[in-house]
């Protein structure tokens, strides 16, 4: 890739925050955890084409590990729960992933959707699970570092947000871009032939499921922080919908549509619920209707060709 | 040496036995091609050969390794290469990604994740050559549903030879071809080193005749004649089942 527009994004990403209110900042953190998130469901519908309904399992499995170390252990060092609740989403995608790649199409869909209900009535049921008198687990803080001296504020915990978004957004960029990649779109277009030349299709998707969890794990760790509370809708169906319906609006299996899509969705929900309260899904609902219509294969693909369109008429050249 | 031998090899769709306790086998360099009308099982015999299907009962022996419960991408690393019936190129990639993705089936790096797919610089320069070999260089990145279907055909076949398999299958190789085209097959046959063995499945009598020196006769699941062409064609019950004369 030709590195200059992605860092230009990035320091845009860097400086956009100085101007905004805290508001503002904290929704540019939403929009980033989201974001991290889409990504991860792309690897597996996107490039290797399994339509999974249970991807919220992972993002909340290491929301609730980050939760449950605050509530009983009391431990808020990053450096202790990000790599917990990291072990425990790709352990949980390791498992589910074993499960669910037994069936294919439409049971594989079912199958994933059933697992991801099922941890949403685990977490709904068990009182270990919940904070004392209510659903979900609450008084979760901003994470400590370790560093003396800093303590986080609304800020730096979005630069915090940012660092992992790029490492992750560069790993997953050099995954989709290797060998590896290349043979789960492969396997995506036509599984048979991909083990006809020899690729052992089975291990390709599992390794890409429990990848996509780990990342979708890492989204759930800085949600958790960011929202101060973890509860059983974060592991089911309600959330699973999310990075689909991002990845779908911004443009599946393209690398950045995911990005886009996240941008879309957080801040047509701020303002639509600023404006309409009660109706916002309805506005979501109706932008993605109008996406599937006017833009099949998404937005952010759409902008592109858009974007070919003026550059080439007024002939800026291509870099 | 033999390359492949088939032993009381049986298949069983719901109560249809599509094979029935098939017995033969297959010397390296053989040029062997399976004949039959419709439905007599011919495919159904590649599918178990190739592993897409598992066996009812009875064993197939891949360079006296039992391979009879092994699956198809492990076959492929034996030297198995299978051109299908329909064209089974990835549709919707472009040429190059469909070369590069037949290569990196058979090394090692195919399973790498961090280093770009064009940084392997092995497989990559030899999809460049069997780009610019196949006069297919031009149009490396369009999708192959761009191509004629005769160059597809010529892409999907000359890629499973570049694996240069031990043995090769071919499900109807002239399928859907002019004649010049498969004129071209045909010559890319015949052109094989004595290092490959080629299976083919084919309703061209003409293919057929021109590259095998054998022919298996299949008739409902069961091989009803085994020999060379001229055998072949003057045997009694072929000649009534098969080619419809009396």
């Amino acid at each position: 890739m030709t590195a200059a527009p992605y860092l230009a994004i990035a320091l845009i990403l860097a400086i956009i925050p100085l101007f905004l209110s805290t508001y503002g900042q904290g929704l540019m953190t939403r929009f980033l955890i989201f974001a991290l998130f889409a990504m991860s469901y792309n690897v597996v519908f996107g490039y290797a084409g399994l339509l999974s309904l249970g991807h919220a399992a992972f993002f909340g499995a290491g929301g609730y590990a980050v939760a449950l170390l605050k509530l009983h252990a009391g431990v808020d060092l990053f450096w202790i729960t990000a790599p917990l609740g990291l072990v425990v989403a790709t352990l949980v995608a390791g498992l589910f992933g074993i499960i669910a790649l037994r069936a294919s199409g439409i049971y594989f869909l079912l199958v994933t959707f059933a697992l991801g209900q099922m941890l949403y009535s685990l977490a709904w049921n068990v009182k270990w699970l919940n904070s004392k008198g209510m659903q979900g687990i609450t008084g979760i803080t901003l994470p400590d570092l370790g560093i003396p001296g800093l303590s986080l504020d609304t800020i730096s915990f979005y630069y915090m947000v940012l660092i992992c978004f790029i490492i992750s957004f560069v790993l997953l960029y050099r995954l989709v871009r290797s060998p590896f990649g290349l043979a789960l779109v492969g396997i995506r277009e036509d599984e048979s032939r991909m083990e006809a030349v020899g690729y052992n299709t089975w291990l390709y998707k599992y390794t890409a499921f429990v990848i996509s969890g780990a990342f979708a794990g890492i989204a759930g760790i800085l949600f958790a922080y960011y929202n101060f509370f973890v509860s059983p809708k974060h592991l089911g169906i309600a959330t699973s919908f999310l990075p689909m319906v991002m990845a779908i609006m911004g443009g599946l299996g393209t690398f950045l549509g995911p990005v886009i899509g996240a941008a879309v969705y957080v801040f047509v929900e701020t303002f639509a619920s600023i404006f309409l309260p009660q109706r916002w899904p309805l506005i979501l609902g109706g932008l993605f209707v109008l996406t599937i219509m006017f833009a099949r294969e998404g937005i952010g693909v759409y902008l592109l060709r858009i974007w070919e369109k003026v550059s080439h008429r007024y002939g800026i050249a291509e870099s | 040496m033999e390359s492949l031998r088939v032993e009381r090899l049986s298949k069983q769709f719901g109560g249809v036995w599509a094979l029935n306790s098939i017995t033969f086998s297959v010397e390296v360099g053989d040029r062997v091609a399976i004949i039959g009308p419709n439905g007599a099982g011919k495919t159904t015999l590649f599918n178990l050969i190739n592993g897409q299907l598992s066996a009812t009962s009875g064993s197939i022996y891949f360079f006296g390794k039992d391979v009879t419960a092994m699956p198809t991408h492990a076959r492929a690393h034996l030297g198995q290469a299978r051109a299908f019936q329909l064209i089974s190129l990835f549709q919707k990639l472009t040429v190059m990604d469909n070369v590069l993705l037949t290569f990196h089936g058979a090394t090692s790096s195919r399973f790498k994740m961090f280093r770009p797919v064009e940084h392997f610089t092995d497989v990559y320069d030899k999809t460049v050559q069997t780009l610019k070999t196949l006069g297919l260089w031009e149009k490396r990145n369009e999708p192959v549903s761009n191509l004629a279907h005769g160059e597809q055909r010529r892409l999907e076949i000359d890629l499973g030879l570049a694996l240069e398999p031990r043995l090769l299958l071919l499900d109807e190789p002239s399928a859907g071809l002019t004649r010049e085209e498969g004129l071209e097959i045909i010559g890319v046959i015949k052109n094989l080193g004595s290092n490959n063995t080629v299976l083919i499945v084919d309703h061209d009598m003409d293919l057929v005749f021109e590259v095998a020196q054998r022919i298996i006769v299949l008739h409902y699941g069961e091989i009803i004649a085994d020999g060379t062409p001229d055998e072949t064609e003057s045997d009694q019950r072929v000649r009534e089942i098969y080619m419809g004369l009396e």
